[in-house]
């Protein structure tokens, strides 16, 4: 359990899947930049709160740890990309998740106590909605830092908190890329990222849909 | 504080919020039905007495947390709105008893279960089918395939894929209404159909050939061939193929509607497996020899639906403009209907359970003529329900009229309305000015016609226990070289996955008893 607030994931502990150091996609820096900006100005909110966190809604209870993990929000959302092999698309899918519960509950702050929790329960959802092919609670859990217990727990809260509305359309999806992107020019770079579908393919109602691959087992398969 | 809204958050005054309630403003009544992620349950709003259906969200899997069905499910559903399409009306959840370590509650609010909330339906199709004696008219027949692609339509329009139609999972109320439920396989899809889809969808005997042949590129026209296997079944009386594995599926499409080849389904050299499984012998298309007792209509419309080549397979939509639906008779109207007793499979096959139990034990006391067991509704009786009537396959079943609601309705005693008596839906009415001549199930297209008498409804092969010698004529239907089928159906008793299928199973665990 993260009650510690230490996040317990090291390197004796990492899952057997050790994979050559992919290249970074670049959603992951650009997420990384505009949650970092997003923290530090929330910390700081926070910290000139005379009763500091108590002020704010209970809404991210669940995900607060009582001490912030060490590990950079680069370095974590790295790790979880290196490890769960999640396609890119789930890092912007889960960025709308946290965005959406953050509308939906105005009194709440993503904060350097609650920002790893949020992210990993938000990538695995984000995995499970678009990836056929997806590690399951108990190893995110482990790149995570967290206990499976602990995360499926998280999990529930992110889907009700959310109301379930995962759905994300194609235009919402493009529409996030966008701001994500406009958000690293302000930053004085110029970066993409990477789309897993033409954009002109792109409709209304169309989920993203990268994912869905399946294996190449063989016919006799069970399905499940 | 939120981040930025670049998109649009257009639901976020929907209420109450989902998840605010407990479970404990319902009063479950009885289990219904066995899901593949929990059990579901009738049960009445106290607040309201509104009667519901409580689907009970499995949970015990830690390794893999909120199932994923359950999620993609719900995710589909708050989307769609339609009425032939099942209505999650909220999600309530379950505190629990668990303490944590100190002995206080331990704030959990979802230990004791998650439940999604439906509207109530009292059948299913399979259940309804499978039910003794039923016989469908040809309107009522019509009215239902109407409803199913009006539904389907719906879904995929929305860009919704179902990928599980099958007759356990088209619900039907008493007010004729049916339904699609079931969407824990459903999912998006986008029309550039370069997404790779996996294959491993559709419950066996209403998997079409392309998923068969392994493509991941796919579309709606995978419901569409769902959609001909339970209209076939419908009209046949039994499904129509009734494959164990996949290469014997693939073996019963190929004997029916011919072999695939670059002439009848262009590109289909390049499906995968479609090396592995190409016929070695030379097949032509025998449907309309098959089924040539069937209506002109209904055959050509199955024609179209239980096409090979996804591309050429009917639509949902040009399905709905086919002539079947607007010659006579005409589909019937939903509310004219006959009302039948509650019957989900579950229960059909629970009821049949309870009568085998029964019957045996009546035989054991050498007694001629089992009583009615007191926990079967007296409406069985008004069909082949007594073992004994039934002293071989090749008995040609009563031409009863289709069962009308017989009785009280609900033993619960919600009112659902006028009960329903013979008076008011009569088996052989008219309504609405259409002109129904077929109207009390002896019909035309109908089961019971054509040269598949009713000994097709019996199971030609023998259930699990059984000597599993086939009876029955030897006959699996159309001719297609009698299976060696395995003992019983397909499917687990956990009744999950694949093989919950329309009538077939079922009887076998009805009539498995005799001999």
């Amino acid at each position: 359990m993260l009650a510690s607030g230490k996040l317990t994931a090291n390197s004796s502990r990492q899952p057997e899947l050790i994979q050559p150091e992919p290249t970074t996609p670049r959603v992951l820096t650009i997420l990384s930049t505009v949650i970092e900006k997003l923290v530090a100005r929330n910390d700081r909110i926070v910290d000139g709160m005379s009763s500091g966190l108590t002020r704010l809604g209970k809404s991210l209870n669940a995900f607060h740890g009582v001490r912030a993990p060490s590990i950079s929000i680069q370095k974590y959302l790295e790790r979880l990309y290196k490890y769960t092999s999640c396609s890119p698309s789930c890092f912007v899918v889960g960025y709308v998740y946290i965005d959406r519960l953050l509308h939906k509950h105005p009194d709440s702050l993503v904060v350097s106590l609650n920002v790893h929790r949020l992210l990993v329960t938000s990538v695995l959802v984000a995995s499970k909605m678009l990836d056929d092919e997806h590690h399951n609670n108990a190893f995110y859990a482990r790149v995570g830092g967290v206990s499976n217990a602990e995360l499926n727990k998280l999990e529930i809260e992110f889907l009700f908190l959310l109301d379930f509305g995962v759905m994300v359309s194609s235009r919402i999806f493009e529409n996030y890329c966008l701001h994500l992107e406009k958000e690293m020019l302000l930053n004085g770079t110029l970066q993409k990222i990477e789309r897993p579908i033409p954009s002109n393919s792109l409709d209304d109602v169309t989920e993203i849909s990268v994912d869905d691959t399946h294996n190449s087992t063989s016919p006799s398969q069970v399905v499940d | 504080m939120a981040l930025t809204a670049p998109g649009q958050q257009l639901n976020l005054n929907e209420s109450p919020s989902w998840g605010s309630r407990s479970v404990d403003c319902f009063e479950k009544l009885e289990q219904i039905g066995e899901g593949t992620y929990g059990q579901v349950y009738m049960a009445r709003e106290i607040r309201t007495g509104e009667i519901v259906a409580l689907k009970k969200i499995r949970m015990d899997n830690e390794r893999e947390g909120f199932p994923i069905t359950a999620i993609r499910e719900i995710k589909i559903l708050k989307k769609l709105h339609h009425e032939n399409v099942i209505k999650l009306k909220e999600i309530v959840t379950s505190p629990g008893p668990e303490k944590d370590e100190q002995g206080r509650p331990d704030g959990n609010k979802y230990k004791g279960g998650i439940y999604m909330v439906f509207e109530y339906m009292d059948h299913d199709l399979t259940g309804l089918a499978d039910r003794p004696g039923m016989r469908f008219s040809v309107p009522q027949i019509k009215c239902y395939m109407r409803q199913l692609l009006t539904g389907l339509h719906y879904c995929h329009v929305n860009q919704v894929l179902h990928r599980d139609i099958k007759g356990s999972n088209l619900l039907i109320d008493n007010e004729g209404n049916l339904k699609l439920a079931d969407f824990g396989l459903a999912r998006s899809f986008s029309n550039d159909h370069n997404a790779n889809l996996t294959n491993r969808v559709i419950t066996l005997w209403y998997r079409p050939p392309e998923l068969l042949l392994g493509t991941t590129k796919y579309g709606p026209a995978v419901d569409m061939w769902s959609v001909g296997c339970i209209f076939a079944e419908l009209l046949h009386g039994k499904p129509i193929f009734p494959g164990k594995d996949e290469p014997e599926q693939l073996n019963k499409i190929f004997e029916l509607c011919g072999a695939p080849d670059e002439v009848n389904w262009p590109g289909v050299s390049k499906i995968p497996w479609y090396n592995n499984f190409k016929p070695t012998r030379p097949m032509k298309r025998r449907l309309r020899e098959v089924f040539r007792h069937f209506d002109r209509h209904a055959l050509e419309l199955l024609e179209r639906m239980l096409t090979l080549d996804p591309s050429q397979r009917i639509s949902a939509k040009d399905a709905l403009d086919a002539e079947y639906f607007w010659t006579d008779p005409l589909p019937c109207d939903p509310k004219s209907l006959p009302k039948y007793e509650s019957s989900h499979e579950f229960q059909t096959k629970k009821k049949r359970q309870q009568q085998r139990q029964h019957d045996e034990n009546a035989k054991r006391q050498k007694l001629q003529h089992p009583q009615q067991h007191g926990r079967i509704p007296p409406i069985q009786q008004s069909g082949q329900a007594h073992p004994q009537m039934r002293s071989g396959p090749n008995q040609p079943m009563h031409n009863s009229q289709p069962p009308v609601a017989t009785g009280p309705s609900h033993h619960y005693g919600k009112p659902r309305g006028p009960a329903g008596g013979p008076g008011r839906y009569p088996p052989s009415g008219t309504s609405g000015g259409y002109n129904h001549p077929n109207r009390g199930g002896q019909g035309g297209g109908g089961y019971g016609s054509g040269p598949y008498p009713p000994q097709g409804r019996a199971p030609p092969y023998g259930s699990s226990g059984m000597t599993g010698a086939p009876r029955g004529g030897g006959s699996s239907g159309y001719g297609v070289g009698a299976p060696n089928y395995p003992q019983g159906a397909p499917y687990g008793s956990s009744g999950a996955g694949r093989g919950s299928n329309m009538m077939g199973g079922n009887r076998n665990q009805q009539y498995g008893w005799q001999q």
